[in-house]
């Protein structure tokens, strides 16, 4: 496996306060990773120390072949967009790219085709003082696709977007996934990346809790069939009905979970109704809950806070 | 360090700024010609505290030495402008931004530095030829000969003259610098710089007589004006690159180990 970005006890406290505590991250080349934790878990500051704006306390780490000391020798292989997009109010949007295509070496031309690409074509001219949130995080992922990078970090790139906003992100993640470029995408809204990425890590109080492929965390918790019957009296009869087909339910308030496998769910689904119409038993719900990244996630971090 | 030189020119070097510095210059050289040829003592009288006089402009370098004291009077003004310029870079986060194209962060401190003291050169430079010329055009009014103006003698005190400025503004540049790397707040910056700049080391002066000899603002105005009571030009020289050469120093080392969180 090839690896984009790792890290070995990577650390940073602030006084007595740690705020990244000995993290272990591997993300493989080519894929969108997810970078998901509560506000305040540490997400930035290591994304701050992968980009070499801010130093660590202790552990190394590797982003693109090189030593997390030395960012001078792949940061041009990087693009990022970190935290607000920050750029020069008074200069336009296409001035702005100007300044950062030449402070970072890369091919002005590229400016037009870029503005294009991120959907600003026509607001170029305009100063960026002048963009709502919305244009300023197109301008900041036109920004960081200057050096047409091989990884992408991108910091919550949806706050404070719309909707419509946040679905033309997913949209543009998805459009820049190419499998040719990594991307690191952080974000504390969990719907933007249940999508999108095919990697997931889960950081909690700047701890790891999980790392590796989205489906393996999401198959975390299975896949489940809940049935409710119409009276709640008949709740433990549908138990015996549930048993007696092979399953063991969970009693969840007025209904009953099935654990199954995600392949069986529908066959699983009808035996239940016909056996529980068998036992005259009427059934007012009856449907397969996936795991949502949600729920895994809440799961993972100890229950909704 | 040139890539950063170059990205701070083009924020530079834009139309709109061009023509705001074009008509502030214009302005301030015809204005000043005026006031320090105004302010000039006629023959016979005793000099003003800047030694302004009419015999003194009347001689090979009083073209430009209508320029040098004029500029004298704005230090604090350029002070300020250095720490707001430097200081919005971090209140605004483009330092931050600007660091992921060019990690090498003495590079871009020294490129964006030495791109606005250049931009800062260039106006000077015009200043000079327009304050030239302002006071080329008013001399007659206030009886000051302006024969000896385009001398060989006054082309090279000119030159000297135009040196001096170009020391005293980088003094003013990289201390503003340095106050910005080290307070980052843009209001917290200027208040700081704006107190010391300005009433803070003249009062101490009027308290303590040899505060001229130690303060940085103090010793660059006793150098731009050619030497004080207090201080010498040399010695003021001498100091305030001590000074300057420290501040680059703190500021360098500042902005290469701190985190940029901003």
């Amino acid at each position: 496996m090839n690896t984009a970005l790792s890290t070995q006890g990577l650390t940073k406290r602030y006084g007595g306060r740690v705020v990244v505590d000995s993290l272990d991250l591997e993300v493989p080349a080519g894929v969108v990773a997810g970078f998901i934790g509560p506000n305040g878990a540490g997400k930035t500051t290591t994304m701050a120390m992968l980009l070499g704006l801010v130093r660590p306390t202790a552990g190394t780490g590797s982003v693109l072949g090189s030593s997390v000391a030395d960012p001078a020798s792949y940061l041009a292989r990087v693009g990022a967009l970190i935290e607000t997009p920050a750029f020069w109010p008074g200069l336009t949007g296409r001035e702005n790219l100007r300044v950062l295509a030449t402070l970072g070496g890369h091919d002005p031309r590229r400016i037009p085709e870029l503005i294009e690409l991120v959907g600003l074509a026509g607001r170029g001219g305009d100063k960026f003082g002048q963009y709502s949130l919305g244009m300023k995080q197109r301008l900041g992922i036109a920004a960081a696709l200057l050096g047409d990078p091989e990884l992408l970090v991108l910091d919550e790139p949806t706050n404070g977007l719309d909707p419509a906003g946040i679905n033309e992100m997913r949209r543009f993640i998805l459009e820049l996934a190419d499998g040719r470029r990594t991307m690191l995408v952080s974000s504390h809204i969990l719907s933007e990346l249940e999508h999108v990425a095919d990697w997931l890590i889960v950081i909690d109080d700047g701890a790891l809790l999980y790392q590796g492929p989205a489906e393996g965390f999401l198959r975390r918790v299975p896949t489940v069939v809940a049935l409710a019957p119409e009276h709640a009296g008949d709740l433990d009869r549908l138990a015996a009905v549930v048993r007696a087909d092979g399953h063991e339910p969970r009693r969840d308030d007025a209904e009953l979970t099935v654990p199954v496998d995600e392949r069986d769910a529908k066959a699983v689904a009808a035996a239940l109704n016909k056996a529980a119409v068998e036992h005259g038993i009427v059934l007012t719900e009856l449907h397969t809950r996936r795991p949502s990244l949600e729920s895994q996630y809440l799961a993972a971090i100890g229950g909704e806070r | 360090m040139i890539a950063a030189f170059r990205a701070e020119l083009v924020k530079v070097l834009r139309r709109r700024v061009l023509v705001i510095t074009a008509v502030t210059t214009a302005v301030f050289a015809a204005g000043s010609a005026a006031v320090v040829l105004a302010a000039a003592e006629p023959a016979g009288a005793r000099p003003s505290d800047r030694g302004i006089t009419v015999a003194s402009l009347s001689g090979a370098g009083g073209g430009t030495e209508v320029f040098t004291t004029a500029v004298s009077f704005a230090g604090t003004f350029l002070f300020v402008v250095f720490v707001g310029v430097v200081a919005v870079e971090f209140s605004r986060g483009t330092f931050r931004t600007m660091l992921m194209y060019q990690p090498r962060r003495l590079r871009l401190l020294a490129g964006k530095t030495v791109a606005l003291l250049a931009f800062a050169a260039a106006v000077l430079a015009v200043t000079e030829v327009l304050t030239w010329t302002a006071a080329d055009l008013l001399a007659p009014t206030q009886d000051v000969s302006t024969g000896r103006w385009l001398s060989a003698d006054a082309v090279g005190q000119a030159a000297a003259d135009y040196g001096s400025v170009l020391f005293w503004i980088t003094g003013y540049a990289v201390l503003g610098t340095t106050l910005a790397v080290l307070v980052r707040s843009v209001p917290v910056a200027l208040a700081i710089g704006i107190a010391w700049a300005g009433p803070f080391e003249h009062l101490l002066q009027d308290a303590w007589d040899p505060a001229g000899r130690f303060f940085p603002g103090l010793l660059l105005e006793a150098f731009v004006a050619g030497g004080t009571s207090e201080v010498d030009a040399t010695r003021a020289f001498v100091t305030v690159a001590v000074y300057v050469t420290l501040a680059a120093a703190v500021a360098g080392t500042v902005f290469a180990r701190r985190d940029v969180t901003a």
